[in-house]
C-alpha cells in the first residue's frame, strides 16, 4: 500500500476515513497478569485492563517502568497468555499469535548472520508473499527507508538507528493490520529518534494501520498518536485515556511548536507526576 | 579519499605486511633452531639411541613414504578418527536437540550423562575390546566415546543461548517451528558446533591412537607402539611427527570450515 494505492488517504481525518468495522481491531476485557517469582511470591503486573483499539487508530501507551506496558503487548500478540480476562483481535479470542499482527521490540532483533535484504525478506516469507514478488517489494522498502546502499550489509556493521530501520522494514514487509511497537525508538539518540518518528508518521499516513505504541517518552507519544493511554504501576492499571486532537497529517517535529501540543504534554506529565 | 589518506593507508598496509613477515621469519627461525639443536646434541653428547636424530627421522619418514607404509598407517588412523567424529557429531547433536526439547528427561538423565562424561574413557578400553573386537569398530567406538559428549553438551548449551527475543519475534509472525529451527536455532548453534568440532578433532586423534595402542595391526599409533617395542626411537619419532602433521592438517580443516560457515563472527 506504500505504492500509493490510496492517494487521498493522507488528507482525510481518521474517523471520516472509513466506515466502522464489525469488530474493533483489539479489545481487552478485564485483563490481568500475575508473575510468580522463585520464592513463590505472587506479583500482580496488570490488573483489570479494559481497552479497545479501533481500526486505523494510533494508540500510545505511556507509564513508568514496571507498569506492565510490554506485558500487555505480549498478551495482544499471543506470545504470553494473561492470567485473567480475555484478549480479542479482530473479534477472535487470542490463544496463539493471531494473523496480521506484527511486533517490533526495543532491541532490533535482526538475524545477526543475515543481510539487510534477507532480514526484510523474512517478513515476506512469513506472510505468504509469492517468491517472485520478493525482489521488487524489498527494493521498494529499501528505498522507502533509505537503506538502498546497505542492502547486503550485516546488522553488525550498521548503527543502532539503521538496524531499527531494518526491523521496521521487516515489519512493513510482513504488512500486518496491527502494529505492536514496544519502545521501538527507546534505545536511539535524540536526533535519530526524531528522524524515525517522522518516518513512522509518514509511512503510517500512507497505510493507516492500527498501531499500539509503547513508550515512556510523553512528547513522542503525543506527537505520534490519536490517543494516549496513561498507565500506573504496581499493579499496572489504566489511569487515563487522552484523545490527541492535533491536526493530521502531522510533522513529528513541527507539531511540537503548537500550543495545544504543549498543553497535552503538560496535562499528561502532571497526571503521571501526581501519583 | 584524499591522496594523503590513500598513502597513509598504503603505509599502514606496508607496515602490517612487514610485521607479518617478521613474525613468520621468527617462527621459522625458532623451529629450525630447535631442530638444529637436537641434531647437534645427538651428534655430540647424547646417544641417538635415546632420542634419535632429525636427519634419521627424516630419512625414516622418506622411506615410509616411498614404500607406501606412511599412507597405509595414516589412512587407518584418520579413518577411525573421522568415522568416530562423524558418528559422535550426529548422535551428540540429535541427542542434544531431543534433550533440550524434553527438559525433564534431560534433568533426569543429567547424573548419568555427567557420570559417563567424567569417566576416564581409557578405562572403557577392555570393555570395548570385548564388545567390538580389535578391528575398526573398537577404535571408532573409542573415538565416539570421546567426542559424543562434546557435541551433546555444546548443542544443549547453544540451544539454551539462542536469543529468545528472536524466537518470539518469529512466533509473533506465526512462523512454523521448522522455519524457526532453520532460520534462528540452527544458525545460532553453528558457532557452538564448530567449537565442539575444534575440541573433538584433537580428542578423536587421541581416541584413535589409544585404540591402536591397545590392540591393532596398523595405524600411526600402532607404528609408534611397534617401534617402541623394538627400541627403535627413530621409528617412534617418525610416527609422532606424522601424527603431529595429521593433527595440524585436521585443525586447519576445522579453521576453513569455520571461516566458511561462520564468516561474520570474529
Amino acid at each position: 500500500m506504500i505504492d500509493g494505492a490510496r492517494p487521498d488517504a493522507g488528507d482525510l481525518t481518521l474517523s471520516a476515513a472509513r466506515p466502522k468495522a464489525a469488530h474493533p481491531r483489539v479489545r481487552l476485557e478485564g485483563v490481568g497478569k500475575d508473575f510468580v517469582d522463585k520464592k513463590g511470591a505472587t506479583l500482580t503486573v496488570l490488573e483489570s485492563i479494559d481497552l479497545t483499539v479501533e481500526e486505523g487508530e494510533f494508540v500510545a501507551i505511556v507509564g513508568p517502568s514496571g507498569c506492565g506496558k510490554s506485558t500487555l503487548l505480549r498478551h495482544i500478540s499471543g506470545l504470553m497468555p494473561p492470567t485473567r480476562g480475555s484478549v480479542f483481535v479482530d473479534g477472535a479470542l487470542v490463544t496463539e499469535p493471531p494473523p496480521d499482527v506484527g511486533f517490533m521490540f526495543q532491541r532490533d532483533t535482526l538475524l545477526p548472520w543475515a543481510s539487510v535484504y534477507d532480514n526484510i525478506r523474512v517478513g515476506l516469507q512469513l506472510n505468504g508473499t509469492p517468491q517472485d514478488a520478493f525482489e521488487p517489494r524489498i527494493g521498494q522498502l529499501l528505498d522507502l527507508l533509505g537503506l538502498k546502499a546497505f542492502r547486503d550489509f550485516l546488522p553488525s556493521s550498521l548503527s543502532g538507528g539503521m538496524r531499527q530501520r531494518v526491523a521496521l522494514g521487516r515489519l512493513l514487509a510482513y504488512a500486518p493490520a496491527l502494529y505492536l511497537m514496544d519502545e521501538p525508538f527507546g534505545a536511539l539518540d535524540a536526533m535519530t529518534k526524531m528522524a524515525m518518528g517522522r518516518e513512522l508518521l509518514r509511512i503510517w499516513s500512507l497505510e493507516h494501520k492500527s498501531v499500539i505504541f509503547v513508550t515512556h517518552d510523553i512528547e513522542e507519544a503525543v506527537g505520534l498518536s490519536d490517543r494516549v493511554i496513561v498507565m500506573s504501576a504496581h499493579p499496572g492499571r489504566i489511569k487515563s485515556d487522552y484523545r490527541i486532537d492535533l491536526p493530521r497529517p502531522r510533522d513529528f517535529r513541527e507539531v511540537r511548536l503548537l500550543p495545544r501540543f504543549r498543553d497535552l504534554c503538560e496535562t499528561i506529565w502532571r497526571d503521571i507526576g501526581l501519583e | 579519499m584524499s591522496v594523503d589518506a590513500l598513502s597513509e593507508k598504503a603505509e599502514f598496509q606496508r607496515r602490517a605486511r612487514f610485521i607479518w613477515l617478521r613474525g613468520l621469519a621468527e617462527k621459522t627461525g625458532v623451529f629450525l633452531g630447535a631442530i638444529a639443536l637436537w641434531e647437534i646434541l645427538a651428534r655430540t653428547v647424547i646417544d641417538p639411541f635415546w632420542m634419535s636424530m632429525p636427519s634419521l627421522v627424516a630419512e625414516r619418514l622418506w622411506k615410509l613414504a616411498v614404500s607406501g607404509d606412511l599412507l597405509y598407517h595414516t589412512q587407518a588412523t584418520v579413518l577411525q578418527a573421522m568415522l568416530g567424529l562423524v558418528s559422535g557429531l550426529l548422535v551428540g547433536v540429535a541427542a542434544g536437540v531431543v534433550l533440550t526439547r524434553y527438559s525433564r528427561a534431560a534433568e533426569a538423565m543429567n547424573p548419568i550423562i555427567m557420570g559417563l562424561y567424567s569417566l576416564p574413557r581409557i578405562a572403557l578400553a577392555p570393555l570395548f575390546i570385548i564388545w567390538f573386537g580389535i578391528g575398526l569398530l573398537s577404535k571408532v567406538m573409542m573415538v565416539f566415546s570421546f567426542v559424543v559428549f562434546i557435541f551433546l553438551l555444546n548443542t544443549m548449551q547453544g540451544l539454551r543461548a539462542v536469543d529468545q527475543d528472536l524466537v518470539d519475534l518469529m512466533r509473533s509472525m506465526r512462523a512454523k517451528p521448522g522455519f524457526i529451527a532453520w532460520r534462528v536455532q540452527f544458525p545460532s548453534i553453528l558457532p557452538w558446533l564448530v567449537n565442539a568440532a575444534r575440541i573433538s578433532v584433537g580428542l578423536a586423534l587421541i581416541g584413535s591412537v589409544l585404540g591402536e595402542l591397545l590392540g591393532a595391526n596398523r595405524g600411526l599409533g600402532w607404528y609408534v607402539e611397534y617401534s617402541g617395542g623394538r627400541l627403535d626411537t627413530t621409528g617412534v619419532f617418525a610416527g609422532l611427527v606424522a601424527l603431529m602433521v595429521v593433527a595440524i592438517a585436521l585443525n586447519t580443516v576445522v579453521d576453513l570450515v569455520e571461516r566458511w560457515l561462520v564468516p561474520t563472527r570474529p
